[in-house]
């Protein structure tokens, strides 16, 4: 289909479509994290934050480090280390002007996810940081995220996306490589995209 | 992340509540198979599933063929592991262990004074019970904070006279400066404990009486200042490999990325896994193993060059 403008649809009329949420789905949205979903977090090695601007301008960025990385203090506070990046800082220049995140959290293997919405602030507290080293190297900044909304998503979407089934990581050789890519967006090479390749496996063997 | 070469799946058979803030927890073969043999001081890397790793002194009976014992203090400020043992590990779950080194092994002197803070009863625990089965002159000190921070009481109370434990809470700080100078001639000191308690020891090496040797396990690296780091070369004479070290890495990050196959486990200078044997050159030794300055040991996770080439025997 040739793309073209779509009619845009009021909530209304998507209530018309979907009907209204099970009351069961909304009693198990919980303000804290109670002892399974810690138990959750300890295994967790990836995250995706969610933040916007002040204009509602959004951006979604990839996390990812030892399990239990996203750390909890208590039921109600979260930190989760920077670790050296693009230096974009878009994620930290949107809490810093709005003061919301949501958290999207995945344990290797497991279907369902867990969602944790909340304040949330940045900080360079040294003992923290200390706190947070891993392989030696102490991060400068962390998030600290005070939860507001916490529950689990069903495992469905993981699933019908089959993202932990090992026969679909075929899939990643189809793609165009990160190098390719990037060498592409400056009207570079191929070659020189596959240099970019070389150098960046070379990189990511030092990840800390 | 770490990878699990070299390493023994084990499975978790107990986990004993020692104190309010240890636990102990016993390790075995999944198969019931007899495990590496050890002797008192030594220790093991231990990976989580998480691929958090540390290093543990055994503190169990090095008699005892088919079990480890380790202890983790449960760590206000954990980087991850002592939160999650103490949290989340469970009885029946795997955990990955290298074979045990020893770095702080019991010398075959006559007379041994043994020195325990805190959590740093570990290893000094086994060395109390190798000891109590020859005819050495020893007596093991112990000093803890509260009379609850006591670990292994029935164990060590089960060791005789010759142990005392010293509740700081109660006694006082413990008189180091009385201890050492009561010492009588040819006795071995070997120390366990926290950064505060081996900094203080090493403070008053000095008043040792003659003879007098004192040995000590740190668990914080010796806080030094060094020169600021410069680039120079690896020769790796085995493998026949130049490898560039840049200022801004360690030459082990260095090594293992030229791929010359180097283990790491504290990559801190404290735990000695990534040893190697320079053949020429000046090392510039940072861990805090190294005792002699010209040693040729060297441990890249922390250490450099003072010359512009190293060649290893790598």
């Amino acid at each position: 289909m040739a793309s073209k403008q779509f009619a845009a649809i009021d909530l209304q009329a998507i209530r018309r479509s979907l009907g209204e949420p099970d009351p069961a789905a909304k009693a198990k949205i919980m303000d804290e994290l109670d002892d399974n979903c810690l138990a959750f977090l300890a295994h967790s090695s990836f995250c995706t934050i969610a933040t916007a601007d002040t204009d509602g301008n959004c951006d979604s960025s990839p996390r990812g480090d030892y399990p239990g990385f996203v750390r909890a203090l208590d039921s109600r506070t979260l930190v989760i280390p920077e670790r050296m990046g693009n230096k974009l800082a878009d994620s930290l220049q949107n809490i810093v002007e709005s003061g919301h995140v949501g958290l999207l959290c995945f344990v290797p293997g497991m279907s369902e996810t867990l969602r944790i919405n909340g304040t949330a602030t940045v900080t360079d507290d040294v003992e923290l940081m200390a706190m947070l080293e891993q392989d030696h190297v102490t991060p400068d900044l962390a998030i600290v995220v005070h939860t507001e909304e916490v529950y689990l998503h069903c495992g469905r979407a993981l699933l019908r996306g089959g993202l932990w089934d090992a026969e679909m990581q075929e899939l990643a050789a189809e793609v165009p490589s990160a190098g390719r890519i990037w060498a592409s967006m400056s009207g570079l090479s191929t070659e020189v995209g596959d240099a970019i390749d070389e150098a960046v496996a070379e990189g990511n063997r030092t990840l800390y | 992340m770490r990878n699990r070469a070299g390493m023994m799946p084990l499975i978790v058979q107990e986990i004993v509540q020692e104190t309010p803030t240890i636990v102990s927890l016993i390790l075995v073969d999944p198969e019931g198979r007899r495990l590496p043999a050890w002797d008192p001081g030594a220790h093991v890397d231990l990976q989580l599933i998480t691929r958090h790793e540390r290093q543990y002194s055994l503190c169990g009976d090095p008699a005892d063929e088919f079990s480890y014992r380790i202890a983790v203090l449960r760590e206000e400020h954990s980087r991850g592991a002592s939160h999650y043992i103490h949290r989340f590990l469970k009885v029946g779950r795997e955990v990955f262990v290298r074979p045990p080194r020893n770095l702080f092994p019991l010398s075959d002197a006559k007379r041994h004074l043994l020195l325990a803070a805190g959590i740093g009863i570990t290893p000094i625990l086994s060395m109390a019970r190798r000891l109590a089965t020859t005819d050495a002159d020893w007596r093991l000190v112990y000093t803890v904070r509260n009379r609850s921070d006591i670990a292994f009481a029935d164990e060590l109370a089960a060791l005789g006279d010759q142990v005392q434990v010293h509740v700081s809470a109660e006694a006082g700080r413990l008189d180091l400066a009385g201890l050492l100078a009561g010492l009588a001639p040819g006795t071995d000191v070997s120390a366990c404990g926290p950064m505060g308690f081996t900094d203080a020891l090493a403070a008053r090496v000095e008043t040792l009486p003659a003879d007098c040797r004192l040995h000590m396990e740190r668990f914080q690296p010796k806080p030094r200042a060094f020169a600021p780091n410069t680039d120079f070369t690896v020769l790796c004479a085995r493998s026949d490999r130049t490898v560039d070290v840049s200022a801004r890495q360690t030459m082990l990050q260095a090594l293992q990325s030229a791929r010359v196959g180097i283990p790491g486990s504290c990559l801190r200078g404290t735990c000695g896994s990534c040893a190697v044997q320079v053949l020429d050159g000046v090392p510039e030794h940072r861990d805090s193993l190294t005792v002699d300055d010209a040693s040729r040991i060297m441990y890249p996770c922390v250490s450099r060059s003072s010359s512009p080439t190293l060649v290893i025997d790598a």
